[in-house]
């Protein structure tokens, strides 16, 4: 299943960010339809993806997506396909919106590509799957703290890796993958009333 | 700790009020609006910061992630919030309190039922406790007037409510999935499981609906639940000031020692200022309420305001209970898909004559599971391990939130702990509180009948954790510790020589200051107590309304 910016967008809702300054022109005439409506296409793909969203993403940029793309490749499961669309539509808003949000990925990412070279001799985007996970398997990554303001990996979990993972798991898309459609931390409505099993 | 910005507002006081409340939260601000309302000059000085309603995502968030704690969702703690616990219980009083427009209530889960007509008369009914100086029939009119005013949804029609004149403002919420799997237990055993009162907007009021972040507390990101800086806004509309980020550091009293002159209060460039009125209302909650008035030490008053009767700090309390969590496999849909965390309960047990007699108050949990997003970073595993292991367990959780009955006793105290000190130099507050077997036999009454609840569904208790287990207390998960319901301290009572306050919540030793909040309990009911001192309030802001006027 391919994540697309439909489903980015619903996950945006989940963090708010749509609500935040600097995200109307990226979000467009869809940053108003519900979380709710978005999630009816969570399926869409990202050729779905409206015109005015970002077209020039500066080389820096298109790098540090494709640093997220892979690790969100290795977080998630392998039934789901996290697309550039995806990862951009999710964070592109955050990184342009705050500052020091967007410094978190660029210290982040220069983190990451520490370990992988370290670990595999080249940048973490460049690996493969199985050296991706064995970056995250043989450093702290994961297994290591996670702290907002602590040290290197420590932040690279916080920002990078816990982001990436509630933008998955506090979506439609994520939840459906366990049982619901409505995970918690998602603006999904209220009153779902199912009937009980017989 | 704290992250928000100190604000650039006016800090300087507002010449000449007819009314200065300290504390923004629920105790003072419906009191405030409605006296603004009615003309008065309020002003009301807030220890905490104006939060802005933006960034409750990003504290939502914090709430999620595992490796931030409940205190910094509102920016608690640091030397600010300091204090000390002498309980036998651990009390984290800054994960369960919030400083700022809207108090607590910001933090709160919405949970508002009334106090029942036996928790004013428990010492006639039941030889415990005392008896209020006031009953449930002169706080009625109350209750109806703050549930109108905050918005609660809740059930016209449902047993084991104390009576009511007048349905509730909004319907209840919804029947959950998991409503129906307590019902269809409460069948089978005899046990009556009905909605419950939660101030959360369905649709009728006039500020966001739900929609179902299943975040209530500590964080409603929509503005659906009910926090009190809605009417705190109200008050200023109809002219009140607030002035943000100013403890109050003492009460003064003139030479007379009959009247409060001025209240004082730091700015956070360290300036002081002196906030003069006719009359003043301390609302800064049961935990710092008490210590403001020792802190108002004088000559005049050496144990602290209003402490004529030797009794201010003491009979404290704070509910007993627990949490209890049920494991149900196989379940066909998810426990926690709903949105609000809390929709129905069972009061069955609350005032029943059986033994024991003590208040128990049963919230029953819409899932009582972390959010898949907190197992996912709390996890060591990533890709479709992951998956695997979230799915093990989501979705399949239900629980009981217990509030249980804890009596008044004199050994219960908020004291002074004159050895450590706030930002400000001032001796922070101690909480000495122990529960009682009368709170631990109605806890396990309560865990008992959800117990049986859970295994008529053919599941497992997983968690049973509270005051029925405070042998274990070192064991206890946050939740299950204690804090949450601070009353007394400030009790209520027609005579001078045994309480701090009369029915009207002035104070009997000065002539122009009351006390609005959980303080004036003069026992705990089962109760969530909010909604309770909220009613107090409006029943307070009359009394001040007559007076001014006259």
């Amino acid at each position: 299943m391919e994540l697309s910016r439909r489903d980015a967008l619903a996950a945006l809702s989940a963090a708010g960010i749509a609500a935040t300054a600097g995200c109307s022109s990226l979000l467009g005439d869809e940053g108003t339809e519900t979380a709710a409506e978005e999630t009816d296409e969570a399926t869409a793909t990202a050729t779905d993806a409206p015109t005015d969203a970002p077209t020039e993403t500066p080389a820096d940029e298109a790098s540090s997506m494709d640093t997220m793309v892979a690790l969100a490749e290795v977080l998630y499961p392998s039934e789901v396909e996290p697309t550039e669309s995806f990862v951009q539509t999710y964070l592109y808003g955050r990184i342009y919106a705050e500052e020091a949000y967007a410094g978190e990925v660029d210290s982040g990412i220069e983190t990451l590509n520490g370990l992988a070279n370290d670990e595999a001799g080249d940048d973490f985007h460049a690996l493969s799957a199985d050296e991706r996970v064995s970056v995250i398997e043989n450093t702290d990554l994961r297994t290591g703290d996670s702290v907002h303001d602590g040290s290197d990996v420590e932040r690279v979990n916080y920002h990078l890796v816990d982001e990436l993972l509630f933008a998955f798991y506090s979506s439609p898309v994520g939840g459906e993958m366990v049982g619901t459609q409505n995970p918690r931390g998602f603006p999904g409505g209220y009153g779902y009333s199912p009937p009980l099993d017989q | 700790m704290s992250s928000t910005q100190t604000d650039d507002t006016d800090k300087t006081p507002v010449e000449d009020p007819d009314v200065c409340v300290v504390g923004a939260g629920p105790a003072g601000a419906l009191l405030s609006h409605r006296l603004a309302k009615r003309g008065h000059d309020v002003v009301i000085l807030e220890a905490g910061p104006r939060f802005d309603m933006e960034e409750r995502v990003e504290r939502m968030k914090r709430q999620i992630h595992p490796e931030r704690g409940v205190d910094e969702i509102w920016d608690m703690g640091g030397e600010r919030d300091e204090y000390t616990v002498s309980s036998d219980i651990p009390m984290p009083l800054n994960k369960r309190r919030a400083k700022g427009v809207g108090g607590t209530s910001l933090h709160w889960g919405s949970v508002v039922p009334r106090f029942r007509e036996r928790d004013f008369e428990m010492e006639s009914r039941h030889g415990v406790g005392k008896d209020w100086p006031i009953s449930y029939g002169d706080l009625r009119p109350y209750y109806a007037e703050a549930e109108q005013e905050i918005g609660v949804a809740g059930p016209d029609e449902a047993p084991h409510q104390p009576p009511r004149e007048e349905g509730y403002p909004m319907d209840p919420l919804p029947e959950s999935y998991a409503d129906k799997l307590y019902a269809k237990a409460g069948d089978a055993l005899g046990i009556d499981v009905q909605p419950m009162p939660m101030a959360i907007n369905t649709g009728a009021y006039d500020r966001n609906e739900c929609q179902g972040h299943g975040t209530c507390e500590h964080v409603c990101p929509s503005g659906g639940k009910y926090t009190a800086d809605i009417h705190v806004e109200k008050a200023e509309q109809e002219g009140a000031t607030v002035i943000t980020e100013v403890p109050v550091q003492r009460l003064e009293h003139g030479p007379d020692g009959e009247e409060i002159t001025e209240a004082v209060y730091k700015t956070p460039d360290g300036e002081t200022h002196r906030q003069t009125a006719d009359v003043f209302v301390a609302a800064a909650g049961a935990y710092e309420t008490p210590r403001l008035l020792f802190l108002s030490e004088s000559d005049q008053y050496p144990n602290g305001l209003a402490n004529s009767s030797g009794t201010l700090g003491k009979y404290f309390m704070d509910h007993s209970g627990g949490l209890v969590v049920g494991f149900l496999p196989g379940l066909e849909h998810s426990t926690t898909e709903y949105g609000p965390v809390i929709s129905s309960g069972v009061f069955q047990f609350y005032d029943d004559d059986e033994a024991p007699t003590g208040g128990i108050n049963m919230m029953l949990l819409n899932g009582a599971e972390p959010p898949i997003a907190t197992v996912a970073m709390t996890s060591d595993e990533i890709g479709d391990e992951l998956l695997e292991k979230i799915d093990l367990q989501a979705g399949n959780s239900i629980g009981l939130t217990l509030s249980t009955e804890t009596l008044p006793r004199e050994d219960n105290t908020i004291t002074l702990d004159r050895s450590k000190t706030d930002n400000n130099g001032n001796p922070v507050l101690d909480v000495d509180f122990s529960v009682g077997q009368y709170a631990i036999d109605a806890t396990e009454k309560g865990v008992s009948e959800f117990t049986d609840m859970v295994e008529e569904l053919g599941g497992t208790v997983v968690l049973s954790q509270g005051t029925h287990t405070l042998n274990k207390a070192d064991e206890f998960i946050e939740q299950t510790e204690g804090g949450y319901h601070p009353m007394g301290g400030t009790r209520m009572g027609e005579d001078p020589t045994e309480s701090v306050v009369d029915p009207t919540l002035k104070t009997h030793d000065l002539e122009n200051l009351y006390i609005s909040g959980g303080g004036v309990f003069v026992t705990g009911g089962a109760s969530n107590p909010t909604l309770t001192i909220m009613a107090l309030s409006l029943k307070a802001a009359d009394h001040i309304d007559e007076e001014l006027q006259g």
